[in-house]
């Protein structure tokens, strides 16, 4: 039986990360939410989720401080990121291409226009995307 | 350069900005959940009219703000309004959110003190936004944990105070003073405190400032919050 992908949200505001889990959980993901980068640190150390989607205005530490943490560990080096935020896109400027780079964020969604159903693609595509580089990787 | 714009106005500017934002938060919830009949799952209807509600009541809030600072529709006229109710009305008006927000919401009105002199739909529009605000922001500070706010009312050396508290040690004067300095211009003016832009929490602010009032940093026992001091009638006090 092929086991569950765990997915870390990474999401201050209650409803909308309980709306996420459900969503996420309803198409066969197992799912874990917290509201802070300090707690996203320490589930991640606990679950090891195959992949994150964090949010980038948190209370305290924001996203981009959660994301410097967590790729300096080499365990979490290759697990894919998405951002899904608030913060309009534009507003990074060329500070974008540091996100993609260095930081590894494969996908950087504006909530405002993105639906659940191109959130759960985009999910997807990373993980098949993922799992045919571990295949390539094997072979 | 000099300013063609009204006095005011720019804060007006800084308020709408911090508004846009936060409206932005319901419609995103409500588009979501919405979007749940779609995926095959149940959309929760009561919970959207609760998120919706919300966010009518900020636009609402943010328009007697700017009438109470114009004095253009509302008359300043202050009357003899009681803390308690006022407190009492903003629990039931915040129940649903709080219950969403798995925050529990105690009413503090033990103390039996006279009538202070108030705008009541101003004092009433800004408690109930200061409390939304913080219920929305307590669980962003830690996953998981049931959190307590409290709408409460104490006297003090110059007058009646009414607040909303809550264990949130980051919130100091010296954050209020930053904030105060940043909204409109952060998207995170109170960054220990709130996920967002804290749009109730200045809205407030603002209509406390229209009725000559000033929003504190307050503490009721061993809670942190935010609360006004309101002056009692001597002439009510004798009746």
């Amino acid at each position: 039986m092929a086991t569950l992908k765990k997915i870390l949200i990474i999401e201050p505001d209650k409803v909308l990360g309980q709306t996420l889990s459900s969503a996420l959980k309803s198409n066969g993901y197992k799912v874990v939410h917290v509201a802070t980068a300090q707690d996203g640190v320490t589930q991640a150390d606990q679950t090891t989720p195959d992949l994150v989607i964090l949010e980038l205005q948190l209370v305290g530490h924001s996203g981009i401080e959660f994301l410097c943490e967590f790729r300096s560990y080499r365990d979490w080096a290759n697990v894919p990121v998405i951002i899904y935020s608030s913060v309009p896109p534009l507003e990074f400027g060329a500070s974008q291409d540091s996100l993609r780079g260095e930081l590894g964020v494969v996908a950087y969604l504006y909530k405002a226009s993105t639906s659940l159903l191109e959130l759960l693609r985009t999910i997807e595509d990373n993980l098949s995307m993922r799992r045919e580089l571990k295949v390539d990787a094997a072979t | 350069m000099t300013s063609i714009l009204p006095p005011g106005s720019m804060l007006s500017q800084h308020l709408l900005l911090s508004i846009a934002e936060q409206i932005k938060l319901p419609l995103i919830q409500i588009s979501r959940q919405a979007e749940f009949g779609t995926l095959g799952l149940e959309t929760d209807l009561a919970q959207i009219k609760t998120l919706a509600d919300n966010g009518i009541k900020l636009v609402e809030s943010y328009a007697m703000g700017l009438q109470l600072a114009n004095q253009n529709s509302y008359e300043l006229a202050p009357e003899a309004v009681s803390v308690a109710s006022i407190l009492y009305e903003a629990d039931q008006q915040l129940r649903e959110l709080a219950r969403l927000y798995n925050v529990s919401l105690e009413l503090n009105i033990r103390g039996r003190f006279e009538p202070v002199l108030a705008h009541r739909q101003g004092l009433q529009a800004a408690v109930v936004g200061l409390a939304s605000a913080l219920i929305e922001a307590l669980p962003a500070q830690n996953s998981g944990q049931q959190t307590t706010l409290q709408l409460a009312t104490h006297r003090c050396r110059y007058g009646i105070v009414a607040g909303v508290y809550a264990d949130i040690p980051n919130l100091s004067s010296e954050a209020l003073k930053r904030g105060r300095k940043l909204y409109g211009v952060s998207r995170q003016p109170l960054v220990n405190v709130s996920h967002n832009s804290a749009a109730g929490i200045f809205v407030a602010d603002a209509i406390f400032r229209a009725m000559n009032l000033k929003l504190h940093i307050s503490r009721h026992h061993r809670l942190y919050g935010l609360g006004v001091v309101l002056q009692t009638s001597s002439q009510l006090a004798l009746v």
